[in-house]
């Protein structure tokens, strides 16, 4: 599911950082140049006149004037852009304009100079030729038309924008300007280093060749703006602090006065455009004083703020995509843990089941395993068991060892042969860990229990059908106690079988009781009985009064609250499975006990101690023990079947799976 | 992983109310004392002592449990990594006389496995004795 994920998203995230990237670069060469482009408001200026120059057409009275509107809107359109005219790509529409705006002035005032100029031009741009000569004529056209609608058209004028413009309107420049409009964006996303490399150039070709045809227009409109901006900046008394502009200014200021009226027409078509901003006035003066290595300093800052700010913005993005995951990590955490411990139903047949997990410390699955389900013959499985070690590094064994046992359960091995089988078959696998676990299976029309445990606790029976509640005052604690000892179980532990993974062999106990009325059959992993009650183990005798306490309501869940409420420290997971068996009056018995016996088993003397703690008197022992070791002459191992439910232990010696003849004693007979 | 925390976790007062004593019987006995509470975050001490003596080639074990008050599932398997680790003529005894840690130990079935004595000096005799003897044939019961 992660990985999907990632697989998605990973074509994007280089195609966003390269974005980014460029963003970053341009802003970054944005900041760079606002502060030289803020020192030569000229060429914002000259731009911006040399653009809005068809606005200005509102004289013209003839046909042409559509047009010469729909021009003017599409150049205003294309003024938008702040830095459209120092970019080569102006600078050639600005050229064709040029041509057309170029003859026009010439026509007014250097005739000859004009035609020059425009086969200069011309021969520069040949695929333009064509239709710069037919612009000059039209253009002459429209220039009279022009020459009759200015307010102002003495020949100082020819060098505003206001004269250029009324030829930039003429149809003959529609198709340029057209250009321009589209052109306008590029040019605006353009980087705008190109700003401070052509525009000093492009002011000072305007002062030198005035009359040098369509490039005249251009360079007229550059030197335009730059009058303007060095009116107003001397009348923002700014201009001794102007150097980079007090030439220039110098140069152009015969034309300033006269230029003032085609601006104020200007102004009323492009609201804005004309004098500069106080802000921009005041940048331009803080800009002016600031000294040179000040003004890399501040943009090297800016640089490393922008830089920053993008570096923010990617960790912010990778923090949200790292969230996503974790989200997607934890779902997955969540799915492995319910594959690990199922939440079984409710009820599997008449038995009420329920199961609860309470890890120590730390997210998730420890050790700690459990699964209840049903088998084929109306039959009802248990498995509880710990893996030594918590955390990752005890899931795989756990899910293994797990759905090993639960494996030969479903294939119909009694609970000691499934232990014995799985301890044989994870030996190997298990590595440095070891696991307890008690295996059972419950049969509810015979209502017997049959469990295997390997290193694990035995399950606690007890019966709820004399409820301690219902008894009304149960009196001292100990007299409670031993009440609830009377209602349950008492198991044998002598002669546990070892763990499975200890190099031992294991699976050589199991239990057969009978569960004829109401009770609750509990197990549980060692963190709930070795949880601590101030210096002692909250034990397997608190247990069993909890779990009468709680009667044959409780559940799994209700038992370990009522554990934690009891202890003060839980050091390990605890998981429980509970079964609540219906049914009348009766108190579990064992029915019988089964004991794998080897020679060393034998001679330790630990199988007569299991002997005699299953009541066998100690003469029957030693009659027993003296059988057993004359069948271990001729065999690795061999099971002690020991019969408890009615009357004197009876016993029997087999053969695992096979019968073994010992009948040379009547309380000893032949099983199987 | 929570079992094999790091000792240097472990709370300061369990800190100081256990502790592990190596005495170097001879060139191939260790009686290891322990006192106080052997639980989650004392075991490894345990753990990594018994081991050390096995590096050191000492490899007949004799643990005293007489002054433990506490035991629980995972110094039990502490000890279980310690048997399997015993190499050829390796032993280990244990003196233990408190039923709650022999129930533990029956619980889990390794009272078997383990030779547990009920004191210190039939675990050392049981040790001291030819090497050769079965392990787990003297009981303490």
């Amino acid at each position: 599911m992660v990985s999907h994920g990632s697989e998605q998203r990973s074509p994007a995230r280089p195609l966003s950082r390269a974005a980014l990237i460029v963003l970053a670069a341009c802003c970054i060469a944005l900041f760079a140049l606002i502060p030289v482009a803020i020192a030569r408001p000229a060429h914002h200026g000259k731009g911006k006149h040399a653009i809005f120059g068809p606005a200005q057409i509102t004289t013209n009275p003839e046909a042409e004037q559509a047009p010469a509107e729909q021009e003017a809107a599409a150049a205003e359109e294309a003024s938008e852009a702040p830095e459209q005219v120092q970019t080569p790509e102006q600078q050639e529409v600005a050229t064709q304009q040029g041509g057309a705006v170029g003859e026009q002035t010439a026509r007014t005032r250097h005739k000859g100079t004009r035609e020059s100029g425009h086969h200069k031009e011309g021969a520069k741009e040949p695929g333009h030729h064509k239709e710069g000569a037919g612009e000059t004529e039209r253009s002459r056209e429209s220039g009279k038309h022009g020459e009759q609608g200015q307010p102002v058209p003495t020949s100082p004028t020819t060098d505003d924008p206001a004269a250029t413009s009324t030829a930039m309107a003429a149809p003959p420049a529609q198709p340029t300007a057209s250009i321009a409009s589209t052109v306008a964006p590029v040019v605006a996303a353009a980087p705008s280093t190109t700003t401070a490399a052509v525009a000093p150039s492009v002011a000072d070709t305007s002062i030198q060749g005035r009359s040098s045809g369509r490039a005249h227009a251009l360079r007229s409109a550059s030197a335009a703006a730059r009058r303007r901006a060095a009116r107003a900046v001397p009348a923002e008394h700014a201009l001794a602090t102007v150097p980079a502009t007090q030439l220039r200014a110098g140069l152009t200021s015969r034309s300033s006065k006269s230029s003032s009226g085609a601006r104020r027409q200007s102004s009323r078509k492009a609201a804005g455009d004309g004098r500069p901003s106080p802000i921009t006035t005041t940048i331009t003066r803080i800009v002016a004083v600031v000294p040179t290595p000040v003004r890399v300093l501040i943009v090297a800052l800016l640089a490393l703020a922008l830089a920053l700010a993008v570096r923010s913005r990617m960790a912010a993005l990778r923090t949200g995509r790292l969230e996503r995951q974790r989200g997607q990590l934890l779902e997955d955490v969540g799915l492995l843990q319910a594959a690990l411990l199922p939440v079984p139903p409710d009820r599997l047949g008449p038995v009420g089941t329920s199961v609860a997990y309470r890890p120590a410390a730390g997210p998730g699955a420890g050790g700690d395993f459990y699964d209840v389900f049903a088998l084929e013959d109306g039959q009802l499985a248990v498995i509880v068991g710990d893996v030594s070690g918590h955390g990752r590094h005890a899931l795989p064994h756990t899910a293994l060892v797990r759905f090993t046992l639960r494996a030969y359960l479903e294939a119909g091995l009694s609970p000691r042969d499934a232990v014995q089988k799985a301890g044989t078959v994870l030996e190997r696998q298990l590595g440095d860990q070891f696991v307890t676990v008690v295996a059972a299976i419950y049969n509810p029309r015979e209502r017997v229990l049959v469990y295997a445990c390997a290193g694990h606790p035995p399950p606690v029976v007890l019966a709820t059908h004399g409820d301690s509640r219902s008894r009304g005052n149960s009196g001292s604690d100990g007299d409670h106690g031993s009440r609830v000892d009377s209602r349950s179980l008492q198991p044998v532990t002598v002669c546990s079988a070892p763990p499975i993974g200890c190099g031992l062999r294991t699976g050589t106990r199991q239990s057969v009781v009978s569960v004829p009325g109401r009770s609750q059959v509990c197990f549980y992993t060692d963190g709930v009985t070795e949880a601590r009650v101030g210096d002692e183990l909250f034990g397997a005798e608190r247990l069993l009064v909890t779990l009468a306490e709680l009667g044959g309501q409780a559940t799994a869940s209700s038992m370990l609250e009522s554990v934690v409420v009891q202890t003060d420290s839980r050091a390990d997971d605890m998981a429980a499975c509970l079964l609540q068996v219906q049914g009348g009056d009766g108190t579990p018995t064992a029915l019988a006990e089964e004991l794998e016996l080897d020679r060393r088993q034998l001679e330790s003397g630990r199988a007569e101690r299991f002997l005699l703690a299953c009541g066998v008197s100690q003469a029957q022992s030693a009659e027993m023990l003296g059988a057993a070791r004359a069948a271990l002459a001729r065999a690795e191992t061999v099971v002690l079947e020991l019969h408890l439910a009615d009357g004197p232990p009876r016993m029997a010696l087999r053969r695992d799976h096979l019968s073994y003849l010992h009948a040379q004693h009547e309380n000893v007979e032949v099983y199987r | 992983m929570l079992r094999h925390a790091d000792k240097t976790d472990a709370p300061v007062a369990t800190a100081v109310e256990f502790g592990v004593i190596c005495h170097q019987l001879d060139d191939r006995t260790s009686l290891i004392s322990v006192e106080g509470e052997l639980d989650l975050s004392s075991a490894p001490e345990l753990k990594w002592t018994l081991l050390d003596s096995l590096d050191a080639g000492r490899d007949q074990l004799v643990l005293d449990l007489s002054l433990s008050t506490f035991m629980d599932s995972t110094a039990l398997g502490v000890l279980i990594g310690v048997n399997r680790s015993l190499g050829d003529g390796g032993r280990m005894a244990i003196a233990c006389a408190r039923n709650d840690v022999l129930h533990i130990f029956e619980l889990s079935g390794m009272d078997g496995v383990f030779a547990i004595f009920a004191t210190l000096g039939e675990a050392l005799a049981y040790i001291q004795r030819d090497p050769a003897a079965p392990r787990g044939a003297a009981k303490a019961r």
